[in-house]
């Protein structure tokens, strides 16, 4: 590291940092020159004003100080578990979200501008759509182009004549801005349908704003915590009933989207439930929300579903994310969906070649804030133009085209670019090349200059829009990288907003003016979530079962001398093979059972399950439920041949971690219906275990029993249990009672037992005259324990303790069967939808009556 | 004037019970100067929750059904009278060539939107040459028109067995054979290509034959054809599989850009295993 130490001036040099672009506070010799504008020096090389407080108040980027903060701030997104999905990479779906700790800073006059440009490019959209879905004057004026709108994918006919709650169609809309060569902004797309990365804006502040906490409050930052009730409000505003507290739904297309992480964090920051199309059913042309054998009333949609994936039966139909006849309940105004179905039309790059002329015709204003130059080649001067000038512009598809691909025009030569064009003029549209400004960025060669994109937010509020004040800056993954894309590995920035009078301190709670009837609900837990809890409960019980018994091996692996000295050896192999695959299993396949990743019943393969049904409902368990999770998931990798020691030093960590989450579980989740599914889970799990064990271990009565009976008290935890009871006496009886009768031991078989049938009994029930069929099996199981007197079960016939292995047989029976019972009864209605489309060919083909 | 009784019944039996359906529905005729329903009725079985009916952006009735309901079985019946009048066909010859329409298509918003590509038509090269045989230099544009409709019908070959509803329309062309609706599909998907709007129109076909007169193709069953826009003479319909102007004998239902958007009936269910259907169409004249 360089070993300049002048905070104020070289704060962010790094290690090459005479060379960097990046300033001297001294105005002092300025880096290489590029292209375009510096975001923190002007053009003599000083800082610019509103850059100084920052610098004054940061630390040293590459002292120690930061080194370690940064490092924490690190860590809170990887355990936050801050994801961005990147299709078709090759070493697993999720990477950690890329932050950059050196913020973007808006001074407030410049955002106080964006805002007044935005806020009126917001209110214009408003006004394009209304007209496009309704009377279409402005086709008829000659002032958007027929093609642009018939043609356009984007046009959804099915919305044609619907005017949306209040008339609006868009409750957030985001803007990508970049700047000029002079520096001011243009807009260069704009998202009108389902904008992503509010959520991202959120989680950057909180860990840039812990990171450099000095500089955070010297700057003056403006908090993001009003925009979001703006948000709130507005959504609320446009419930067709239960204004005062309607239930709104964030609608995801699942954990496979690129954006999952941000759908989960906002739907828990802004306290709705997180819903798949699946969890969603249109019913009496309503909206319900399926939740535990019960269906309850959305009033709201707030989307992150693309326009087109809404309905499948009025939209597109190869496609079942949505909602079947979703559309119909919007029409008859049962349902409000923000950003209103059909709002994607107005992000069509080719609208912006004609809001200048929009603008002065549906505001009567000139247009304030301008976008990145724009032609589109549907219009033959454009064309002309276009053709002419192709080196210095950037050509993109005009708008979606669903039977025609487009490949990607950077990487076709200007002929080729050209002769795509001619052939269809109409599709495309070309861009004036913007050169963005340069932000300093952190590297691993230390700060350097990236070309940097600022997105945007408006939240509807009345007739008009409210600026976020922030937003969420990108820059490309290398210097002269025009691909701000974070699918093409670039990264973000928090953006500060800064201010010159006082700060709100504003923070997302509960509104105090209105009043909110008090609930102890939460009761709604979609169907598909109880389902993913139950799996949850499941894979964490499975994981610690295994390492239990794992641990118990190991152990005696790691002190014998000889297998004699091991007499119980056999015996838990034994059951390791009925808890794995069922294979025989000797003592080479004991660190495989811990370590393989390719063997899908390895302890830490289980734990990757655990770490991907807790990712499946991220909204419904706590932060720090995830993060144990998440570093459970992390922490059983090593490169090198583990030793056994090493194996029980990680089998300890990972019981501790499982302890933890278990601990969470019962100390920090309300008793809803989700968090029942995952106790069911958990104890169904943790009886078959037990099963297992007491089957391989003490069904047939072995010469050494008492090392035997000492690993059972060991994988069940109940040796201090034990010894206080009985002293060092082991022997057979008080350990099954202990195991697998004793209710107060919460390790034992029947203890599990009980906790099941009292889940099953408070499950939500529509009768309650009879008894369901998980309730029989429960009880019957539980039943069938406290009957059986143990000292029976220890007689031996033919050298085996029948009565102990018939009594687990039925239990091994049961337990599955309960299973099934709960999944038809409470998840029966995750079925999938499907078309009944194909069916239709037999309409055309006429009877054979008519043509013999 | 011609009354028709029409009896149209769809029938879908499933292996497994159905739990939810919600369908969309274009099976009750449109109003216009000739054609008009004295009665109009849709019946579903089971009893429906909902069964609105509303103009769609084409101004076609669209009925919206969801049976909310367990069901194996799923019956509509729709039930019209309708009187149909002879339509005034323009002479052909005396209507503008065709490419003072092409040209000015823009001034005419409502044409505009059938001149695009859409779901089961696009435009192809191949088709517009395929056109431009017809479609000669100045010549009237329903001239050019009712000769790429004999062609079609000349050079394509009436085969049910053929084409299935998603077949594409280069593949029928390649193949030179089809049903009804893939006719109607290839006859706008050569206008669109020499850009000429050109509308799909869905409906019926009487059977009785008047005496003297051949049985036609496509009788009792939905059939399909196609408008053409020819300006100020306005619509007019071509029958490519039978090889005619559209007159009083065809009923139509609905038009659109093509089948996607007049498709009688299509739904999204949830369970029911495999399905079955049967359709029965009677368009008699009383």
């Amino acid at each position: 590291m360089n070993a300049d130490t002048e905070t104020s001036s070289l704060v962010l040099a790094g290690p090459h940092g005479a060379g960097g672009a990046f300033p001297n506070g001294n105005g002092g010799p300025a880096g290489p020159h590029f292209f375009g504008y510096d975001e923190v020096r002007d053009p003599h090389g000083m800082t610019r004003a509103h850059w100084q407080p920052f610098y004054r108040h940061a630390p040293d980027l590459s002292g120690p100080e930061f080194t370690r903060r940064w490092r924490d701030g690190q860590r809170v997104i990887r355990e936050n578990g801050v994801t961005y999905n990147v299709y078709g990479d090759p070493h697993g779906m999720t990477r950690p979200w890329q932050l950059d700790p050196i913020p973007f800073l808006l001074t407030p006059r410049e955002s106080a501008d964006l805002e007044a440009g935005l806020v009126q490019r917001g209110r214009l959209f408003e006004r394009i759509l209304a007209d496009l879905y309704g009377e279409q004057r402005l086709l008829r004026e000659g002032l958007i182009p027929t093609s642009l709108v018939y043609r356009n994918p984007r046009f959804l006919r099915p919305c044609q004549g619907i005017r949306p709650p209040l008339g609006q169609y868009l409750h957030l809309y985001a803007a990508n801005l970049a700047r000029a060569g002079d520096g001011s902004w243009r807009v260069i797309s704009d998202r009108t349908q389902a904008p992503s990365g509010a959520g991202y804006a959120l989680e950057n502040r909180i860990v840039v704003a812990r990171t450099l906490p000095e500089a955070f409050s010297a700057c003056r930052v403006q908090r993001l915590a009003t925009f979001f009730q703006t948000l709130i409000t507005a959504l609320r505003a446009i419930a067709p009933r239960n204004k005062d507290n309607p239930r709104v739904v964030l609608l995801t297309p699942g954990p496979y989207n690129e954006t999952y992480f941000e759908h989960s964090y906002l739907a828990r920051y802004l306290g709705y439930t997180l819903a798949e199309g699946g969890d969603l059913t249109v019913r009496d042309n309503r909206v319900y929300l399926k939740v535990l054998g019960d269906l309850q009333p959305v009033d709201v949609i707030f989307r992150r579903l693309d326009d087109d994936y809404c309905d499948p039966l009025e939209l597109r139909p190869d496609s079942f994310l949505g909602v079947p006849g979703l559309m119909h309940a919007v029409r008859t105004g049962n349902v409000a969906v923000a950003n209103a179905i059909g709002s994607g039309l107005v992000e069509s790059p080719a609208m912006m070649a004609f809001l200048p002329q929009l603008c002065r015709r549906l505001l009567g204003e000139e247009l304030r804030l301008a976008s990145a130059r724009t032609w589109w080649c549907g219009d033959p001067e454009s064309l002309r133009y276009v053709l002419d000038n192709l080196a210095d512009l950037v050509v993109k598809p005009a708008f979606p085209l669903r039977n025609h691909t487009i490949p990607a025009m950077d990487c076709l030569d200007t002929a080729t670019t050209a002769d795509r064009i001619r052939a269809m003029p109409h599709a495309f549209v070309a861009q004036e090349r913007l050169p963005m400004s340069m932000s300093p960025t952190l590297t691993a060669d230390g700060v350097q200059p990236r070309k940097t994109v600022l997105r945007l937010y408006l939240a509807a509020h009345g007739d008009s829009f409210d600026m976020m004040p922030g937003g969420l800056c990108r820059f490309g993954p290398s210097a002269d990288s025009e691909l701000v894309l974070m699918q093409a590995g670039g990264g973000s920035k928090d953006t500060w907003v800064l201010t010159d009078g006082e700060v709100n301190p504003f923070s997302l709670l509960p509104a105090k003016d209105t009043p909110i009837e008090l609930t102890r609900g939460g009761g709604d837990v979609p169907s598909r979530a109880a389902d993913n809890l139950f799996w949850l409960g499941r894979y964490a019980e499975r994981a610690e079962s295994l390492a239990r018994l794992l641990r118990c091996i190991l152990s005696r692996l790691s002190e014998r001398s000889s297998a004699a000295e091991s007499p119980e050896l056999p015996a838990l192999l034994r059951t390791l093979s009925a808890q794995t695959d069922g294979k025989p299993k000797g003592e080479a396949d004991v660190l495989p059972a811990l370590y393989n990743r390719d063997d899908p019943n390895s302890l830490t393969t289980t734990l990757h399950d655990l770490h991907g049904a807790a990712g499946l409902v991220r909204d419904r368990i706590s932060l720090d439920m995830w993060r144990v999770v998440n570093r459970a998931a992390r922490e059983t990798h090593r490169d090198e041949r583990p030793t056994y020691a090493d194996a029980l030093d990680d089998i300890d960590v990972t019981i501790l971690r499982l302890a933890a989450f278990t601990g969470m579980v019962v100390e920090s989740m309300t008793r809803t219906d989700g968090w029942r599914f995952l106790d069911l889970g958990r104890k169904i799990e943790r009886a078959m275990h037990l099963r297992h064990l007491i089957h391989d271990t003490l069904a047939v009565p072995q010469p050494a029993e008492n090392a035997i009976l000492d690993a059972v008290i060991e994988v069940c935890d109940s040796r201090m249990t034990y010894r206080r009871r009985y002293l060092g006496t082991l022997r057979f009886e008080p350990v099954l009672d202990l195991v697998m009768f004793d209710e107060s031991n919460p390790r034992s078989l029947a203890s599990q037992l009980a906790t099941i049938a009292d889940d099953v009994n408070n499950l939500p029930r529509v009768t309650t005259a009879a008894r369901g069929p998980d309730q029989r099996l429960s009880l019957a199981a539980l039943a069938a324990l406290q009957t059986t007197e143990v000292e029976k079960l220890a007689t031996v016939t033919g050298g085996r303790r029948l009565e102990l292995i018939d009594l687990l047989h039925k239990l091994g029976e049961w337990l599955p069967q309960l299973s099934n019972a709960l999944t038809q009864q409470y998840l029966s209605h995750l079925q999938k939808s499907r078309h009944l489309s194909n069916a239709m060919t037999a309409t055309f083909a006429p009877p054979p009556s008519v043509f013999p | 004037m011609i009354r028709y009784r029409i009896l149209h019944r769809t029938r879908f039996t499933y292996t497994e019970p159905v739990s939810l359906c919600h369908n969309m529905a274009h099976l009750i005729p449109r109003e216009c100067p000739w054609q008009f329903c004295e009665q109009s009725q849709l019946d579903v079985t089971p009893p429906p929750a909902v069964l609105d009916t509303r103009t769609d952006c084409f101004g076609n009735m669209a009925t919206h059904f969801a049976v909310q309901e367990p069901h194996r079985e799923l019956t509509i019946t729709a039930v019209h009278r309708i009187g149909v009048l002879a339509r005034l066909r323009p002479n052909a010859a005396q209507t503008p060539p065709w490419e003072d329409i092409r040209d000015r298509v823009p001034e005419w918003l409502h044409a505009v939107q059938f001149l695009h590509p859409s779901c089961y038509v696009i435009a192809a090269e191949e088709l517009g040459r395929y056109a431009m045989e017809s479609f000669t230099p100045r010549r009237p544009i329903l001239d050019a028109a009712l000769e790429l409709t004999h062609r079609i019908f000349e050079d394509f070959q009436y085969d049910p067995q053929s084409t299935t509803v998603s077949t594409p329309v280069l593949e029928v062309f390649a193949n030179r054979r089809g049903v009804c609706q893939d006719f109607a599909h290839l006859q706008i998907a050569c206008l669109r290509s020499i850009g000429l709007p050109a509308r799909y129109v869905s409906g019926y076909l009487s059977t009785t034959p008047p005496p003297g007169r051949p049985r036609l193709v496509g009788a009792d069953a939905s059939h399909a054809w196609l408008s053409i826009f020819c300006g100020e003479a306005g619509w007019v319909d071509l029958d490519p599989t039978n090889d005619q102007v559209a007159g009083d004998r065809h009923i139509q239902i609905a038009w659109g850009r093509d089948y996607d958007d007049v498709s009688p009936v299509k739904g999204v269910i949830l369970g029911g295993g495999q399905h079955k259907v049967e359709v029965s169409v009677d368009a008699e004249p009383c």
